[in-house]
């Protein structure tokens, strides 16, 4: 944005906080012959298809706990989406989708589980869900991962790992277990609590034997061609894990527990693609020259937090989702932050751990001498940036609403980030985009906005090739369904959908919308990187392909049917009136207005000013 | 375009600008009322640096205690005067730090349980108007200052926040709700009972922002705001001379203040042209804002709880083929049992024992079998609370070796040999065939129908809205017991008097009892189901909830015998005498983590049989809810054609 334009919207912000606050009539006369002039907002590039429900469609299970193989329910409450590619061009690949629901089950299996399937890219854009007869005698569309009979049962199957070099996929459960009467859950979460005896190809572990609920929370490894359990990565340690990311060389994992305090962690493979062997690292900030400290004392692999403490560790507070760019190798995680934090780490402090200078200016800027502080308030979360070529970590987006400097107040709340969660990058044009879902932990502070008290969870899109992006930079992918809380979001191989799992969603989504299931956007290779610019970039003379909107005295708009938005010239109150004049939509102090409710037809568009335009959604 | 149409263009256009309102006005109320908000937000960060103070000079000497005690009653005035924006734009922060249950509770959406102790205005009101604040001095200037604190970091974040028209008048009316349900009954002034005077100041409060908007009513409807005028000061006047406690009659209080203002408010909120909520974004509410009464019956709306679209056009085939499936035994392994076995139309949908014959027909279920009818009004369900949606319920009666004892792939495969089924499912789920009969469309169904069993007619909701005059003053006064006195809307919430928490409905309490195993009070044992602790959601391994159980309606109470998640006690007589008691802890019980005070209530027999009068007039008409005169035919299972309607116990 030039600076001209700079203080041209400095004008229209100054202007617009006289706070119109315009009363809109709730029906108006539409004059017959009224022609205001016209603008179309063209149909979205993008399409939703639904491609598995969970507690609905049928899952082929293995022979289990004694009983012969055979079909089942799937397990529900989706969250970390695999896609394994398939390089043989029979298909696009394997989509491998995790259950945090834990319950037993004679067939599937006790405790959480995951459903594999392969899609292929039908004639017609969609995905098709193929027949497959597996090696071991399974047919049908959607298999039970077996977990039981390979690696023993696994807990709440939440976050994963996809690796962009190959497709392996690992799954993570964030839930840490400390007892056996914790699994067992009274009988109806895992009911064999028999110690556990590790049969394992990891140097050290095969014969191991651990107590059952100790054979839970590692990051196992699964195939999802043949929807089976490969091994518990116990050379990794015993976390909270919630997800990671494998960079290209295959040698690193970088590592995300949920926890505060949690450990950036990263494996480092001796010899590339093998990760049964190398060193088990934890971030610190503090260490002179490469800032990784290595986890490799006896016992510290099931007992990590204590030793990543007395290594004195960075402490963050919940990681969750890692990805990375594929363009320069900078790794993204999530933190997706608790209310207060103080009390969690102050112990961890004290045996040895340290924090972030990231956490110690905020906690300052709260009047507080260290983040350990039980008045510590941590209510947004934030993305981290690693730049892997000098290890150092910075806050790349901190999360708000701050009101004071982020999001401008016309961006609010469509603009607002609350404790960030899944994380992906998916290319969109050949441009890099974080796609960042929210799982709000509460609904205070600007979460969601006043009076909304359930929690609304967005998923954001977010230009990689900004610097110092804010939250004006954010832009909402409104084709998801309304209201839902999405997570797993992963691109296709190919580049043209998008997937994502949505967990709860709300009343006004028709089945199977108020389901748990995954569902595809298609699309994404008809969307150009203009089309997801936002509104002051649209005059950047670098995108040639968005008409200039200039700030002039009459009202005009600028549709973008990509993010269902409609841009305005100028801050104003606008009401939008249907064709038979009912007021359907108001929305105060703002230059853009989301329009996604809306059904295809004719409305009208009126601002502070009385000035009308017709709007023709298509 | 021709010269003639852009002159007539233009003169049309003309005319529409003219149709648009003087924006000044407006703006202008909305800047004062923000202004107004302010100022409060400062008043009460004063009060609460007072109330600090006085805690830190406490002694034992009588004028230093009343100081403290004035103090933070002067706290609670001025936090009920902004109470009604403030718990509008951050609810959930409110309860956390400044006026939240004096209960314990576990951090959300965390995985792992993570305790968080209770601060705020109750606990202090505990603490202050104890019988010896002194020995609590410690504790009291601990919780001063975190009142402190934590307000001021409200204030500094709530200061910037932008309000609109329509949050103004939102939150007015959520007030209302507050103060009938949560003010007046006592539930947030545990140790002050000073409920009446700050129901006055919360009210002092809406008046002072609503009356920035008199000018703009005036002019666009003058009538209304010659009645809401006359509302104010009738409101205030008669909560000046009523200002006591035990003898505040609520009923007279809900029918001529809370009802009519609670429509007024809409009215005025219509008439003044503000947009509603759901033109300004699409989240789903758990309260209907179009409803005029508390008591309409659509007040809630059920779809919210249900995950259900009720202005689906198929809705009415959904309801009806779930009631079919809720009466067919065809659903149980040996087709013995249906859903109507255990929940009896008859019956509000209970069964008549402590606790459900199992499918084997001898043994019993763990716990009774709750009333259906207004069930849906909960965020989660169970006596233990452990399954948040109504459609997957069903899952665990299906599952359940001593229920149905089956799975829904055989269920599928039984439903799948009936063509006349076949027709029902097709006709209510048309879209998506290949999941015409499954999980979704059986669970839906169902779902569909038992969010279709509400009631909001019994004689005292009809008296309430008017619609009869007459009411047994018996009832009244066991009303005015249950929502005082005795403290039983302080759980029970109006208007569903279940513990789903107003005034936004969207969360569903438990409550620590102590309930014992014999109704037998001289040697009475703790009942050793853990509830909730045991419920089997991790997230509720938190010790405060062992024993923990649902706050389940009083509505139709007398016809749900027996009571309680064992079916204990026989009538509602022993029920209340339970409670006035003290509960377990009451009857000498080790309760550690009871909810429900210890101290006896101190009702005499006739306020007990007036609330028990009270409860029975919560009674609807259940024969409205009728069994299905037949069941769908198997083709080729002629077998299966003698099965029972509603199953054959």
């Amino acid at each position: 944005m030039t600076k001209k334009m700079t203080l041209l919207f400095a004008l229209v912000v100054l202007c617009a906080s006289a706070n119109a606050q315009t009363l809109f009539d709730e029906e108006i006369t539409i004059p017959a012959g009224f022609a205001p002039t016209e603008i179309v907002m063209p149909p979205s590039p993008l399409t939703t298809q639904v491609l598995f429900i969970g507690g609905t469609d049928m899952v082929q299970t293995t022979p289990t706990y004694g009983n012969p193989a055979g079909e089942q329910v799937a397990k529900e409450w989706h969250d970390f989406i695999g896609f394994t590619p398939d390089n043989s061009g029979q298909s696009l690949g394997w989509v491998t989708v995790n259950h945090e629901m834990v319950y037993a089950d004679d067939l599937l299996g006790d405790g959480g589980g995951m459903t594999a399937f392969r899609v292929k890219r039908a004639a017609d854009g969609t995905l098709d869900i193929m027949n497959q007869t597996l090696p071991d005698g399974r047919t049908g569309k959607f298999f039970n991962v077996d977990f039981v009979n390979t690696v023993g049962e696994t807990g709440m199957n939440c976050g994963g790992i996809t690796s962009m070099v190959d497709g392996r996929i690992w799954t993570a459960e964030e839930w840490f277990q400390s007892s056996n009467a914790g699994i067992y859950s009274n009988g109806g979460g895992i009911r064999d609590t028999s110690d556990f005896v590790v049969s394992s190809d990891i140097p050290g572990w095969d014969g191991k034997t651990l107590k059952r609920y100790q054979n839970l929370n590692w990051m196992t490894e699964v195939d999802p061609r043949n929807a089976v359990a490969i091994r518990k990565q116990y050379n990794w340690g015993r976390q909270p894990f919630e997800g990671g990311a494998v960079e290209p060389g295959n040698r690193i994992v970088y590592l995300g527990p949920d926890d505060t305090p949690g450990f950036f962690g990263m494996f480092v493979a001796n010899t590339p693609g093998d990760f049964n062997r190398g060193t088990l690292f934890a971030y610190k900030h503090d260490k002179p020259g490469w800032k990784w400290v290595p986890i490799w004392e006896d016992g510290a692999l099931l007992d990590h937090k204590n030793y990543a403490d007395a290594k004195g560790a960075t402490m963050f507070n919940r990681i969750e989702w890692v990805a990375m760019n594929p363009k320069n190798n900078f790794v993204y995680f999530t933190e997706t932050g608790l209310d207060s934090p103080g009390n969690n780490w102050a112990d961890d402090e004290a045996a040895g751990g340290v924090h972030h200078p990231a956490h110690i200016a905020r906690a300052q800027a709260q009047g507080l001498s260290s983040p350990s502080d039980p008045n510590y308030r941590d209510y947004y979360g934030r993305v981290w940036e690693y730049n892997p070529m000098t290890s150092e970590t910075r806050v790349y987006l901190e999360g708000g609403p701050a009101f004071a400097d982020s999001p401008t107040e016309a961006d609010y709340p469509e603009k607002a980030l609350s404790n960030p969660d899944g994380l992906t990058v998916m290319m969109i044009d050949d441009h890099p985009f974080l796609v960042i879902q929210e799982d709000l932990n509460g609904t205070s502070k600007g979460r969601t906005p006043a009076g909304v008290s359930n929690r609304l969870c967005e998923v954001y899109l977010l230009d990689l090739s900004i610097q110092n992006p804010t939250l004006d930079d954010l832009i909402r992918l409104t084709a998801v369904p309304n209201g839902a809380e999405v997570t797993g979001a992963i691109q296709s191989p190919d580049k043209k959908s998008l997937l994502l799992n949505a967990q709860h969603p709300a009343t006004t989504n028709p089945f199977p919308y108020n389901h748990s299931l995954t569902i595809a956007i298609h699309g994404f290779d008809q969307v150009s990187y203009a089309n997801l610019q936002n509104l002051a970039d649209r005059n950047s003379a670098a995108d040639p392909e968005m008409p200039a909107v200039e700030e002039t005295a009459v009202f005009s708009v600028y549709p973008n049917p990509t993010t269902r938005t409609v841009f305005m010239n100028k801050v104003t109150d606008v009401a939008v009136y249907d064709a038979s004049g009912q007021r359907v939509l108001v929305k105060r102090n703002t230059n853009e207005l989301d329009v996604s409710s809306l059904n295809k037809g004719i409305y009208y568009l009126k601002n502070t000013e009385g000035e009308t335009l017709k709007l023709s959604v298509q | 375009m021709n010269k003639k149409l852009l002159i007539t263009t233009s003169l049309l256009a003309a005319l529409f600008l003219l149709l648009s309102f003087k924006e000044n006005e407006a703006a202008l109320a909305l800047e004062k009322t923000e202004n107004l908000f302010r100022t409060r937000l400062e008043e009460m960060a004063l009060s609460t640096d007072q109330l600090e103070a006085a805690a830190e000079n406490l002694t034992a000497q009588n004028t230093s205690i009343e100081k403290l005690r004035q103090a933070h009653l002067n706290a609670r005035i001025q936090y009920k005067k902004v109470e009604f924006l403030l718990t509008y734009l951050d609810g959930a922060a409110v309860r956390k730090n400044i006026n939240g249950a004096p209960l314990p509770s576990v951090v959300p959406n965390v995985p792992k349980v993570i305790e968080i102790e209770p601060s705020g205005l109750q606990v202090l009101d505990e603490l202050v108007f104890s019988e010896n604040p002194l020995e609590e001095k410690e504790k009291i200037i601990a919780c001063s200052k975190k009142l402190s604190h934590d307000f001021e970091e409200m204030r500094t974040y709530q200061e910037k926040v932008k309000l609109t028209h329509r949050h103004v008048f939102e939150a007015i009316r959520q007030e209302l709700v507050r103060v009938f349900t949560q003010g007046v009954t006592g539930f947030d002034t545990p140790g002050s009972a000073n409920a009446i005077p700050e129901a006055r100041a919360a009210f002092e409060g809406m008046y002072d922002a609503f009356k920035n908007y008199m000018p703009l009513l005036t002019e666009k409807d003058g009538g209304l705001a010659i009645v809401m005028d006359a509302r104010m000061d009738y409101t205030l006047q008669y909560l000046a001379e009523h200002d006591e406690f035990e003898s505040f009659d609520r009923l007279e209080f809900l029918k001529n203040h809370i009802e009519p203002q609670y429509q007024l408010f809409y009215e005025i909120h219509k008439a003044l042209g503000i947009e509603f909520a759901e033109e300004t974004d699409k989240m789903p509410r758990a309260v209907n804002y179009h409803a005029v009464s508390l008591f309409a019956p659509d007040f809630l709306n059920a779809g919210y709880y249900a995950n259900l679209d009720l202005k689906e056009p198929l809705m009415g085939k959904r309801v009806d083929l779930g009631k079919t499936l809720f009466f067919d035994p065809i659903l149980s392994k040996d087709l013995k049992l249906s859903c109507a076995s255990c929940h009896q139309p008859e019956k509000a949908f209970t069964d008549g024992q402590p606790k459900s014959l199992a499918a084997n027909g001898k043994e019993h279920l763990k716990r009774n079998s709750p009333t259906l009818v207004n069930a849906v009004y909960s965020d989660r369900y169970f006596w233990d609370l452990r399954e948040p949606r109504l459609d997957r319920q069903m899952l665990h009666v299906v599952m359940s070796k001593d229920e149905f004892g089956t799975d829904y792939i055989e269920i599928i495969n039984k439903l799948k040999q009936s063509s006349e089924y076949g027709q029902l499912f097709s006709a209510a789920y048309p879209e998506y065939p290949e999941y015409q009969i499954s999980t979704y469309t059986i669970s839906d169904a169902l779902s569909s129908y038992v969010a279709s069993l509400t009631d909001f007619d019994s004689p005292f909701d009809r008296y309430v809205r008017g619609e009869t005059s007459v009411i047994d003053p018996a009832v009244k006064r066991g009303f005015n017991l249950f929502m005082g006195k005795a403290a039983c809307g302080t759980c029970h919430f109006a208007p569903t008097f279940n513990g789903t928490v107003p005034p936004t409905y969207d969360e569903s309490e438990s409550e620590v009892l102590g309930i014992p195993t014999s109704p037998d009070t001289l040697n009475a044992l703790l009942d050793n189901d853990l509830g909730r602790y045991a419920s089997g959601i991790p997230g509720y391994k938190a010790d405060f909830y062992k024993t923990s159980f649902k706050t389940v309606t009083v509505r139709n109470v007398a016809l749900t015998a027996p009571y309680m998640h064992n079916g204990v006690f026989q009538t509602l007589e022993e029920v209340v005498d339970f409670y006035t008691r003290g509960g377990g802890a009451g009857l000498g019980l080790d309760v550690p983590h009871q909810t429900l005070p210890f101290d006896k209530l101190e009702l005499t027999q006739p306020e007990q049989a007036d609330i028990v009068a009270f409860m029975k007039s919560l009674t609807g008409d259940m024969s409205k809810f009728m069994h299905p005169e037949r069941l769908p035919i198997f083709e080729n299972q002629t077998n299966w054609n003698n099965r029972k309607i509603g199953g054959q116990y």
